[in-house]
C-alpha cells in the first residue's frame, strides 16, 4: 500500500473524490492541503491504494502526490 | 506538521507586533491594518467615492501583493490562473465590504480591535464565527464556484503591477488623486509611506509563506479538526495585546482601553456590528478566504482574487457613495437595509452553487 495526496480545484472535487474511494474501499481522509504541497487554502484528499489504483478522476482533480516521507513525487497532474 | 504551526505562530507573532507598531507609528487606532479601511481609503484617493475623511492610497496594500508576489515568484508559486465563476466574486466582493464597514473593519482589524480593548468586535467575532459556521453548512452540502484555469502569464501580472502603478501615484500625488486633509478623519492618519510599504511587503511575504487566513483557520477547525490557521488568528491577538500595553507603558499614551463606548473608529450597536461581519464572514467562506487572503493570492496571480479584490474597492464606493458604511454615531437606515440585503444575495449564491451529492 502507498499513500498519496490529492489536491483539487475546488472543495466539492474533493468530497466528491472522498466518496469515489469510499466506494473502492480506499482507506481516504479530508484535510488542508500541506503547505509543502501547495500555496493554495484548498482541501485535499490523503489516501492509500496500490500503486496506480486511483478513484475515476474528474475535472476537479488538480493533481496526485505520492507521499515519500518528507517529499513528494507527482504521479498525476491535470493539463490545463 | 508540528513546524508549519510554530511557523505560523510565529509570524502571527510578528505580523500582530507590526499592526501594533503602525498604529505608533501614526496609523489609526486599532487600525495598523484593516485590509477593507485601507481599499476604502485608495477607492477614495482614486475618486471612487468623495468622502474625505477617509481618502488615501495605502501602501499597505501595495506592500501586501508585492510581498506575496514576490515570494511567490521566488518559490515558483506565482501561478496566474483564473475563470473560476468572476462576476459571482466580484458581487461577493462588493458584499463582503458593506458588511465590513458595517462593522468598521475587516476580520484582521477585527482581532486588532479586540486586542486594543475594543468590547465591541466581541460581538463582531460572534457574527463572523456565525457567518463562517452558515458557509461551511454549504462546502458540506457540495457548494463550488467550479474551477479555475490556467491564464496567461501577463494576465496574472496586471494586479501587481497595478500596485506599482498605485505606488507612484502615492508619491507624485498629482492632483487628481485624492488625500484626506491633515484632521479630516482616519484618511489622514498614517505612518509614513516607507514603514508603512515595509510593513506590507513583510506581512505579505508572511501571509503567502503561511497561507495565513482569518476566515481559514475557523473553517478548518469546524470542518477538519485542524487548528493550524487559527493559531496564526491567537498570534496575531496575543502579540498586539502585548506590544498595545508595552507601548501603553512606554510612552503613557493607553493603547488599550477595554470597554465598549469611545472605541476609535467603531460603534457600539452590537446587533449590526454582528450582523455585519456575519455577511463578511459568509461571504469570504464563499470566496474561500478572508480580504488580506483575496490580496495575498492576487500577488500570486489568482485573478479571480483580483477581481474579488475590485468588487471589495467597488463596494467601498458603494458604502459611502449611498450612506452605507457606520460612523462612531452609529450603523446608518441604508447600511441596514444594505446588509440584509446582502446577507440574503450572499445566501442565494451559496444556495445556486450548491451541487447535490446525487449529481456527483
Amino acid at each position: 500500500m502507498k499513500e498519496y495526496i490529492a489536491t483539487f480545484y475546488s472543495h466539492y472535487g474533493a468530497v466528491c473524490f472522498k466518496k469515489n474511494c469510499g466506494k473502492l474501499g480506499l482507506n481516504a481522509i479530508i484535510m488542508p492541503v500541506p503547505r509543502n504541497l501547495s500555496s493554495s487554502c484548498g482541501t485535499c484528499v490523503k489516501f492509500q491504494s496500490r500503486e496506480d489504483q486511483f478513484p475515476q478522476i474528474n475535472e476537479e482533480l488538480e493533481k496526485i502526490a505520492e507521499i515519500c516521507g518528507n517529499s513528494y513525487r507527482t504521479v498525476y497532474s491535470a493539463e490545463e | 506538521m508540528k513546524s508549519e504551526k510554530t511557523t505560523i505562530a510565529a509570524a502571527g507573532i510578528l505580523i500582530g507586533l507590526i499592526a501594533a507598531m503602525l498604529v505608533f507609528f501614526g496609523n489609526p487606532a486599532n487600525m495598523g491594518f484593516c485590509i477593507a479601511c485601507f481599499l476604502r481609503d485608495t477607492a477614495g484617493a482614486l475618486g471612487l467615492h468623495s468622502a474625505g475623511a477617509v481618502q488615501y492610497i495605502r501602501p499597505e496594500i501595495i506592500g501586501l501583493v508585492l510581498g506575496a508576489c514576490a515570494v511567490a515568484l521566488a518559490t515558483k508559486e506565482f501561478r496566474p490562473r483564473g475563470g473560476s465563476a468572476p462576476v459571482t466574486r466580484f458581487i461577493l466582493g462588493v458584499f463582503v465590504m458593506i458588511g465590513c464597514l458595517m462593522f468598521l473593519g475587516c476580520p484582521f482589524r477585527m482581532i486588532l480591535r479586540l486586542a486594543g480593548g475594543d468590547g465591541n468586535a466581541i460581538l463582531g467575532f460572534v457574527g463572523f464565527a456565525l457567518g463562517i459556521l452558515a458557509g461551511v453548512v454549504f462546502l458540506k452540502k457540495g457548494y463550488t464556484l467550479k474551477r479555475s484555469y490556467k491564464m496567461p502569464a501577463l494576465e496574472g501580472q496586471l494586479y501587481p503591477f497595478m500596485q506599482i502603478v498605485f505606488l507612484i501615484l502615492l508619491v507624485v500625488a498629482p492632483s487628481f488623486i485624492h488625500f484626506s486633509e491633515a484632521g479630516a478623519g482616519p484618511g489622514a492618519l498614517h505612518a509614513s509611506v516607507a514603514v508603512s510599504l515595509a510593513a506590507g511587503l513583510i506581512v505579505g511575504a508572511l501571509a503567502q509563506r503561511t497561507r495565513l487566513c482569518m476566515v481559514g483557520g475557523i473553517r478548518d477547525a469546524v470542518l477538519f479538526r485542524e487548528w493550524k490557521l487559527l493559531f496564526g488568528f491567537l498570534a496575531i491577538f496575543v502579540s498586539a495585546l502585548v506590544v498595545n500595553l508595552i507601548l501603553g507603558a512606554v510612552t503613557g499614551t493607553a493603547y488599550f482601553n477595554p470597554g465598549f463606548a469611545g472605541q476609535p473608529v467603531a460603534h457600539t450597536d452590537g446587533l449590526w456590528n454582528a450582523l455585519g461581519m456575519f455577511l463578511a464572514g459568509f461571504g469570504c467562506v464563499l470566496l474561500g478566504g478572508c480580504p488580506l487572503r483575496q490580496l495575498v493570492l492576487a500577488g500570486e496571480g489568482n485573478t479571480d482574487s483580483a477581481v474579488t479584490v475590485l468588487g471589495l474597492m467597488v463596494g467601498a464606493a458603494f458604502a459611502h457613495n449611498f450612506g452605507l458604511a457606520s460612523s462612531a454615531e452609529g450603523p446608518t437606515a441604508n447600511g441596514k437595509i444594505a446588509v440584509i440585503i446582502g446577507i440574503a444575495v450572499v445566501a442565494v449564491v451559496a444556495v445556486s452553487n450548491t451541487v447535490r451529492r446525487s449529481d456527483a
